[in-house]
C-alpha cells in the first residue's frame, strides 16, 4: 500500500476581498511525480507558499505523510523533508555553491551522517563539482537551478516542489534537467510536485496533472486526459487545443 | 564582488594568508612599548585604535555577517561601561567580575530587542535600536545618584593595580586590547567557518530561501544579536578602564555608534580582516584632523573626515579597504 505523501484539504486562501484559492483538494501520493497547470493568476503560487509554509491559509489544512502541518513552520517543514524551489531562483548570493547546499544540509541532516559526504554528493550528483567555489552570479541559468534544486533537497528530501524550474532553459538544458529529477524520483525515492509551463516536457515525466483555473481546481487526471478534457482546453488553453502534446 | 576564481579557497572569509601577516602587524604592536621612540601619546592611541576595532569586530558579527543594521549598537557598550563602573564605584566590585555583568545585562537587553522586533523583517530593529539608545541617554540622564547623570560616571582612581584593572601608563591596555582583537578575529573566523555563521549570511543574503533551506531565521538572528551583544558589552570593559569614564553621550550618542559602525564599514563589512584594517584608519584619521583642526582652532574635524570617509568607501569601495586589497590580489 502507498501512503500519501501530501494532503491538500480544502484549502482556501482570500487576500482581502480577492480569492485566490477556493476548496482546493487534492493528494499526491509517495514517490509519484505530479504537474500542477493553470494560467496565470490561477492560485499556483499562493497553493505553493502554503504547502511550504510560507503563508496560512484561510481555511483547509495541509498533511504531510498523513500528519497536519497547517500551522507548523517553513524551516521546520523543510527539516522533515518537505523541499521547494522558487519562481525566480533565489539563492544566497554572497555565497559560494557549496556553501548554498552546505547551510541546508547542516540544518536537515539526520544525525549520525557525515555533513561533508552529503554535501559532496549533492554536488556531484547535480554535476556541480567543478563550479563548488563560484559564487552563483558567475553560473549560467541552467546551473543557477542546479543549485537550487540540490540546496531544496540537501540533507533531508521526501516531497520536492519545484516552481517552474524548468521555464528559461534551453530545450536541451531542460531535458538535462528532468532527467536529474526523474533520477531524484527514482534513485531517492523523492515524491515531486512540479509547476510548469514548458507542458510537453512536463507530459512527459508527470504521472498525474493538476489543473488550476480561477482560483480552483477544474481537472486532475494522466496527461492524456486532461489534454483531452474539454473543460482543460477551454479553460488552460483557449482556443490553441492541442498545444499539451 | 565576483572576485573568487574557480580555484581559491572558500573564502568569503577574507584575504588568504591574512592570518601571517596580520600576525606580524600584532607582533610590531605588541613590541612598540620597547621602542625608543615610542611615548605614552603614541601608545594611547594604539590603544583607542585597539578598542575601536575590538568594538567594531563586534558589530560586525549582527550587521556585517548577520545583515541586521544595528544603528545603536552603543546601548551594549554603555550597559557594559556603566554596570562595570556602577558595580565598583557603589560596591567595590573589580572589572574582572563587573565585567561579566555587563555582558550578561547587554545579553538580556539584547535578547528583549531582538525577541520584539526581529519576528518581523524591515526598519523595525533598526529603529528600535535607534530608540532604545535615544530611551538610554534619558535614563542615565535621570538616575543621577548611579550613573552620574548628564556629567557621566568616572572609576574612582585607585592607581597601578591589577586587582581593579586600572594603571597610570597605556602599555597594559596596549596588551588587553591586543588579545581581545586577536580573540575577536580568529572568534569572527571561526564563525564565518562555522554551520551557524552560514545559516547567518543565508539569513541576511535572502530570509525566504533561508526558511526553505531550514534555518530557524528568527533564532539565527536573535543568537547573532545576542552574541554581537555580548562581544561589545565584554569589550567595554577595555574602553572603562582605559578612559575611566562614561556619560551619555559617550555611551548611546548618535556619533558614537557611528564610530562602532565605521570600522567594518570602512574595513570590508563581513569579513573577519575589515574591522581591524577599518578600525586602525578610522583612529588614526581622528588623530590627525584633531591635531590638524587644533592647529586651525575647529572642533568636530573628525565627524567631517568620517563622513567624507564613509562616503568615498560607499562609492567607490562597497566591499572595504580589504576588499580592494583582494581585488588588487586576484587580478
Amino acid at each position: 500500500m502507498t501512503s500519501l505523501a501530501l494532503e491538500v484539504v480544502g484549502v482556501g486562501r482570500r487576500f482581502g476581498g480577492l480569492v485566490a484559492l477556493r476548496d482546493v483538494t487534492f493528494s499526491v501520493a509517495e514517490g509519484e511525480i505530479v504537474g500542477l497547470i493553470g494560467p496565470n493568476g490561477a492560485g499556483k503560487s499562493t497553493l505553493f507558499e502554503i504547502i511550504s509554509g510560507n503563508m496560512p491559509p484561510s481555511h483547509g489544512a495541509i498533511r504531510y505523510f498523513g500528519a497536519d502541518v497547517t500551522g507548523k513552520a517553513a524551516y521546520l517543514r523543510r527539516r522533515d523533508g518537505l523541499c521547494r524551489t522558487f519562481q525566480k531562483v533565489r539563492l544566497f548570493e554572497t555565497m559560494t555553491v557549496e556553501q548554498n547546499v552546505r547551510v541546508a544540509a547542516s540544518q536537515c541532516l539526520p544525525s549520525g551522517r557525515s555533513l561533508a559526504s552529503e554535501v559532496d554528493d549533492m554536488l556531484q550528483q547535480f554535476h556541480l563539482g567543478d563550479l563548488r567555489h563560484r559564487k552563483p552570479s558567475e553560473l549560467t541559468l541552467a546551473d543557477r537551478k542546479r543549485v537550487e534544486i540540490a540546496r531544496a533537497v540537501a540533507g533531508a528530501c521526501r516531497l520536492l516542489m519545484l516552481d517552474e524550474s524548468l521555464s528559461g532553459l534551453t530545450h536541451d538544458e531542460a531535458h538535462r534537467l528532468v532527467s536529474e529529477i526523474i533520477l531524484l524520483n527514482k534513485s531517492r525515492g523523492i515524491t515531486v510536485v512540479i509547476v510548469e509551463h514548458v507542458l510537453s516536457v512536463l507530459a512527459a515525466m508527470v504521472q498525474r496533472l493538476v489543473v488550476l483555473h480561477n482560483a480552483t481546481i477544474v481537472a486532475m487526471g494522466t496527461p492524456t486526459e486532461i489534454a483531452n478534457n474539454p473543460l482543460v482546453i477551454e479553460a488552460y488553453l483557449g482556443s490553441q487545443g492541442g498545444a499539451l502534446t | 564582488m565576483t572576485v573568487n576564481g574557480a580555484g581559491r579557497p572558500r573564502s568569503t572569509v577574507g584575504v588568504s594568508g591574512e592570518p601571517l601577516w596580520l600576525l606580524g602587524v600584532l607582533a610590531a604592536v605588541a613590541i612598540l612599548p620597547a621602542l625608543p621612540f615610542i611615548n605614552n601619546f603614541i601608545i594611547a592611541a594604539v590603544v583607542r585604535a585597539l578598542i575601536f576595532i575590538a568594538l567594531g569586530q563586534a558589530w560586525n558579527v549582527v550587521a556585517g555577517i548577520g545583515g541586521l543594521l544595528s544603528l545603536g549598537h552603543g546601548v551594549f557598550l554603555g550597559i557594559g561601561c556603566y554596570t562595570m563602573g556602577i558595580l565598583f564605584n557603589h560596591f567595590g566590585l573589580p572589572p574582572w567580575f563587573g565585567v561579566f555583568a555587563g555582558v550578561a545585562l547587554a545579553c538580556v537587553v539584547a535578547a528583549a530587542m531582538g525577541a520584539l522586533t526581529l519576528r518581523v523583517r524591515g526598519v523595525f530593529f533598526a529603529l528600535a535600536t535607534v530608540s532604545v539608545s535615544l530611551a538610554l541617554v534619558q535614563l542615565s540622564r535621570h538616575f543621577v545618584d548611579l550613573t552620574g547623570g548628564a556629567d557621566g560616571l568616572s572609576l574612582k582612581f585607585i592607581g597601578n593595580s591589577l586587582w581593579v584593572g586600572q594603571s597610570r601608563t597605556p602599555t597594559p591596555f596596549l596588551y588587553a586590547g591586543l588579545a581581545v582583537v586577536v580573540l575577536y578575529y580568529f572568534a569572527t573566523r571561526m564563525i564565518l567557518a562555522s554551520s551557524f555563521g552560514l545559516t547567518m549570511m543565508a539569513v541576511r543574503d535572502d530570509e525566504t530561501a533561508a526558511a526553505a533551506a531550514g534555518v530557524a531565521v528568527f533564532r539565527t538572528k536573535l543568537f547573532g544579536l545576542v552574541l554581537s551583544a555580548g562581544m561589545t558589552a565584554f569589550a567595554a570593559a577595555l574602553y572603562m578602564q582605559f578612559y575611566m569614564a562614561i556619560d551619555p553621550e559617550a555611551a548611546f550618542g548618535l556619533s558614537q555608534a557611528i564610530q562602532l559602525q565605521l570600522p567594518s564599514l570602512l574595513g570590508g563589512i563581513g569579513t573577519a580582516i575589515g574591522p581591524v584594517i577599518g578600525g586602525a584608519i578610522m583612529i588614526f584619521m581622528s588623530e590627525v584632523t584633531n591635531w590638524g583642526s587644533t592647529k586651525i582652532g575647529v572642533e568636530g574635524g573628525d565627524i567631517l573626515v568620517y563622513g567624507i570617509l564613509l562616503l568615498v568607501v560607499v562609492l567607490r569601495a562597497p566591499q572595504g579597504v580589504a576588499g580592494l586589497f583582494k581585488s588588487a590580489i586576484v587580478r
